[in-house]
């Protein structure tokens, strides 16, 4: 069997202006975007807290709402997972512990009612409030004033007098927002209708650091495939085997953005995966020009490019039909995540390829001219043939 | 059929068996024992047959396909070295006031972590300065401005403090975690001040969060040394069983029970123990790795906690008159009333100072002690350096002072899945890697026939080799991990597309079967070659960049690649080899 009957001869190359253009637009587009509106960050970089329950019996979204809500919490967002029989719910919610800038203001207010404190400070990020007094206080009589407050507390800690003989440090813990969720949700019935099914609980602090070596990642892989490239083949072909990743990436970033889908750890994962399919798509057309580059000596670049490209078309096509083939799987039966992943990889498969073949290869001929017309200026002596 | 060509056939049947015997332990894990126990390797190394790799070589699930708890638990460094930094003011200010230099007050700045010094008469700030550099090494000019000095820690030090904090509160994770039961629990630093852990099975983040995050019980309790040689009674009249490892010890003329099974020790001891007390155990510290512990040794404690961590006001470590690290405790009024009362009454005793059920020193009660300052001091003898024990008496210190956590920790990220959704997803994620595989294999049996089905069998070979290569690694399969499994296969399958287009095209140029076949290999070789490696150097940076599930994706990319190397090269070459020269074929199926 055979998908392509006949050698192809199609001209890539001429077509090779109005596609970096419309390229190009849609890469500045994607950008704008991410920069105007932003992706839907996940509790893996924007921190926060996800539960997800499961009813054992029959719900709504709209009851968990309400009830979420007659239990004080506000800013909850619920959503329905898989069929509707499954009676299963993710709950989001920005915050990580109990502590928002508003209750943390009753905290602050409580433990000063408690006796002469000194530098009573929120720690918000990690959900603590610290204080120093004046007496030693008792950590039932803290834990008691602050939950009279409204705060869930974990633990008062006692960090012993302060060395410069200026009074007794005191650390506030407050709870995580599951507690809360839990709470308010099984409130009124002795044993809760529903089961935890998952927790995910992201520090706001932790979420921007993963979010820095993600994009760290990203880089580093970006510089090392480029180091790779540039010493196996010639220097001229390494910018364009990188700008076919950078577009890459931000057209599977595009997807994201566009889809509204949520952008966490697996997203960056995708995204290096597509780095390294997309430059190992761009190398077995590299490495085919190169080979035909000794070949057929003597052509212009352009046409020896269009001869590469033809003859492996057959096989870009199979391979990447073959990889989002094994992909079908994923899609189908794939849960949450990784339904976003195999996406994500299907439409870096298809920009990948088409990125080899229009954006890498033409820029192994402007490369090219360049090199050419320097040579040209500087030293007027060897005159190759002219490649346009 | 030339040598070569067995010897390269000998070698894929061989790696093939291999691949196949070390995937055991996984198939006895994951299918043959029940759910839960899974993680218990001493049930699974019982159930293995004789033959079988050892039990330690299996695949594990990752938390998000069984069920568990990932913790990042965040060391709040910041706090401990601000209180260091204090404690070091504090010294620096008794020591110019004794020495009769001048009188300064001593300030920290909780932000950048400096030490303000600011002397009454700005005259004698010279002085000062000097004195205070010469004896205090630790710590370097930041600026001056007459009569106020500030002066910064230094770099290494504040280093290897912030190091030690994270060490340490590592240390007492792990012990309570180990209290708690768990098997297979990974405790591991993550960055410079953050710590990992793992808890297959378990369910509750809240509780979790609060074993592993609250400060410790401290307790101080007397060690019933009526009976010395209790231990040793004990010892002769019921000999411990071989399986527990109990030996007996003595420690400065006291006969303890040592064992490394720490549940063994106290399981021995428990009904053994007379009425009113407790065996606690002591950790000894490995040598090499400080947070392990080599072997538990027991004590006799008086069941009545009559002091707790609760009635401690400070504690500080200093160097006492005689040279020797001691470490200062200070108690609330009401602490002070009890410890009197109590060292009164046990001039000559052993008081025990007890963390989350470890006793942490014994130091024996020489005098009555009133006021409620009470000094342990650390001995010069076992040939460590001063600077050890003084190191020791810093870490005692912050031991008491906060609790069990010498920096207090909070929490930075918490994952919990439970059981039934692991279980779902184990079930869909392998369906979608199946059915993926499936059409892979069917496509590239009908698209190219014989040599379609030559790539079958190394494909499949390849995804068993990907799961034996992750056994080997005692690596985790998680869900982006299948995910993983399954795109690798897709690259793999590639590989052999590129091959047989190649040969293809070699055929239609009228070559030879045999020589298509040796061109297509050879000139797909390094085409391939460089596929892979681009990709893997994705992989390896998202390995070494990644954490959690995603480095398990990382890691099931890389075993893929590896062994898609190893299959679409060499596997399918030897077999289509057979089939053309073997043979002496004039065609081949592509």
């Amino acid at each position: 069997m055979q998908i392509l009957k006949h050698k192809t001869n199609i001209d890539f190359i001429s077509k090779r202006k109005p596609a970096l253009f419309i390229s190009t637009l849609i890469n500045l587009a994607i950008i704008v975007g991410i920069a105007a509106v932003g992706f839907n960050f996940g509790v893996d970089f924007a921190g926060g807290t996800v539960v997800e329950l499961k009813y054992n019996t029959p719900t709504t979204a709209e009851q968990v709402r309400e009830k979420a809500q007659a239990g004080g919490l506000h800013d909850v967002s619920v959503q329905g997972v898989g069929a509707a029989e499954e009676n299963s719910f993710l709950l989001r919610m920005g915050g990580v512990t109990q502590l928002t800038e508003e209750n943390a203001e009753h905290a602050k207010t409580a433990i000063q009612g408690l006796g002469e404190t000194r530098s009573v400070y929120a720690d918000m990020a990690n959900g603590i409030v610290n204080f120093r007094s004046a007496q030693p206080m008792s950590v039932a009589a803290v834990k008691k004033a602050v939950e009279a407050a409204g705060i869930g507390v974990q633990e008062v800690r006692d960090l012993g007098a302060n060395q410069g003989g200026t009074g007794y440090d005191y650390q506030v813990v407050a709870s995580g927002m599951a507690d809360k969720v839990f709470a308010a949700l099984s409130a009124g019935s002795d044993k809760p209708n529903f089961e935890q099914r998952r927790v995910d609980y992201v520090g706001p602090q932790v979420g921007k650091q993963l979010r820095n070596r993600g994009i760290m990642a990203l880089v580093y892989s970006m510089i090392a495939i480029l180091i790779y490239v540039a010493f196996r083949f010639d220097f001229k072909f390494g910018p364009g085997a990188l700008l076919a990743m950078i577009h890459d990436v931000i057209m599977v970033a595009g997807y994201y953005l566009v889809s509204r889908r949520e952008f966490n750890l697996t997203s960056i994962a995708a995204l290096l995966t597509i780095v390294g399919y997309s430059v190992n798509d761009t190398i077995v057309i590299y490495d085919r020009i190169r080979e035909d580059m000794v070949k057929y000596k003597g052509k212009p670049l352009p046409e020896i490019i269009n001869i590469a490209v033809n003859d492996t078309l057959g096989r870009t096509i199979l391979t990447s039909g073959v990889t989002a083939l094994s992909l079908i799987g994923l899609l189908i039966f794939g849960v949450g995540e990784i339904f976003d992943f195999a996406m994500a990889m299907l439409v870096g498969i298809l920009v990948g390829t088409y990125s080899s073949v229009y954006i890498a290869s033409p820029l192994v001929i402007w490369l090219d001219e360049r090199a050419h017309a320097r040579e040209g200026h500087a030293g007027g002596g060897k005159q190759e043939p002219k490649t346009a | 059929m030339d040598r070569g060509w067995w010897w390269k056939f000998g070698m894929i049947v061989a790696v093939t068996l291999g691949t196949i015997w070390f995937l055991v332990p996984t198939y006895y894990s994951l299918v043959v024992l029940d759910r839960n126990e899974r993680n218990n390797i001493a049930v699974l190394e019982q159930r293995l047959p004789a033959w079988a790799p050892p039990a330690k070589y299996r695949l594990n699930l990752g938390l998000d396909l069984q069920g568990g708890i990932h913790m990042v638990m965040r060391v709040d460094t910041k706090t401990a070295l601000q209180k260091r930094t204090e404690r070091r003011g504090t010294q620096i200010a008794t020591y110019v006031n004794d020495k009769k230099l001048g009188e300064v007050t001593a300030d920290t700045d909780p932000e950048r972590l400096q030490l303000v010094l600011t002397a009454k008469d700005p005259g004698t700030m010279d002085a000062i300065q000097k004195e205070v550099l010469a004896t205090f090494t630790d710590f370097t000019v930041e600026s001056r401005n007459g009569g106020t000095l500030v002066l910064k820690p230094d770099e290494g030090q504040v280093n290897r403090f912030r190091d030690e904090a994270v060490d340490q509160a590592m240390l007492v994770i792990r012990r309570r975690i180990d209290k708690w039961g768990v098997a297979e629990v990974d405790v591991r630093k993550l960055g410079t001040d953050s710590i990992q852990i793992s808890l297959p099975g378990r369910s509750n983040p809240e509780q979790a969060k609060e074993l592993v995050g609250t400060t410790a019980q401290l307790e101080f309790r007397m060690v019933d040394d009526t009976n010395p040689q209790v231990f040793a009674q004990m010892y002769q009249q019921h000999p411990p069983p071989a399986e527990s490892h109990i030996t007996l010890v003595e420690d400065e003329g006291f006969p303890q029970l040592s064992s490394p099974n720490r549940e063994a020790l106290l399981a021995y001891a428990k009904d053994k123990t007379p009425e009113g007390r407790d065996v606690v155990t002591q950790c000894v510290a490995s040598p090499v790795k400080k947070n392990d512990c080599i072997a538990y040794r027991s004590y006799l404690l008086d069941k009545n906690v009559p002091l707790t961590g609760e009635s401690l006001a400070g504690a500080d470590a200093s160097v006492s008159q005689m040279n020797e690290p001691e470490v200062n405790l200070a108690f609330d009024p009401a602490g002070s009333r009890e410890f009197e009362k109590l060292t009164e009454a046990a001039v000559g005793r052993r008081m025990a100072i007890v963390l989350d059920d470890n006793v942490h020193t014994a130091p024996r009660i020489n005098e009555k002690i009133g006021g409620g300052r009470a000094r342990i001091t650390m001995g010069r003898a076992s040939g460590r350096s001063f600077e050890e024990w003084l190191g020791e008496a810093q870490t005692l210190a912050l031991v008491l002072k906060a609790g069990a956590l010498p920096a207090p920790v909070t929490v930075g990220e918490i994952r919990q899945v439970g059981a039934t959704l692991g279980d779902e997803l184990i079930k869909k994620g392998s369906l979608a890697a199946l059915v993926g595989l499936a059409l892979v294999v069917v496509f590239m049996a009908v698209y190219y026939r014989k040599s379609g089905l030559i790539a079958d069998v190394a494909l499949l070979l390849n995804g068993l080799l990907i799961l034996a290569g992750l056994a080997f690694f005692n690596a985790t399969l998680t869900l982006p991990g299948i995910a993983g499994f399954v795109l690798t296969l897709g690259i793999a399958v590639d590989a052999n597309v590129l091959i047989n287009e190649r040969i293809r095209e070699e055929l239609s140029h009228g070559k030879s079967a045999r020589a298509a076949v040796d061109q297509g290999y050879d000139r797909a070789f390094w085409t391939i070659f460089d596929a892979h490696v681009t990709t893997l150097i994705a992989g390896f940076i998202l390995f070494f960049t990644g954490t959690g599930p995603v480095r398990g994706f990382a890691t099931t990319l890389i075993v893929g690649l590896l062994a898609s190397l190893f299959t679409s090269i060499v596997v399918t070459r030897v077999i289509t080899t057979y089939f053309v020269h073997g043979r002496n074929a004039q065609s081949v199926s592509v």
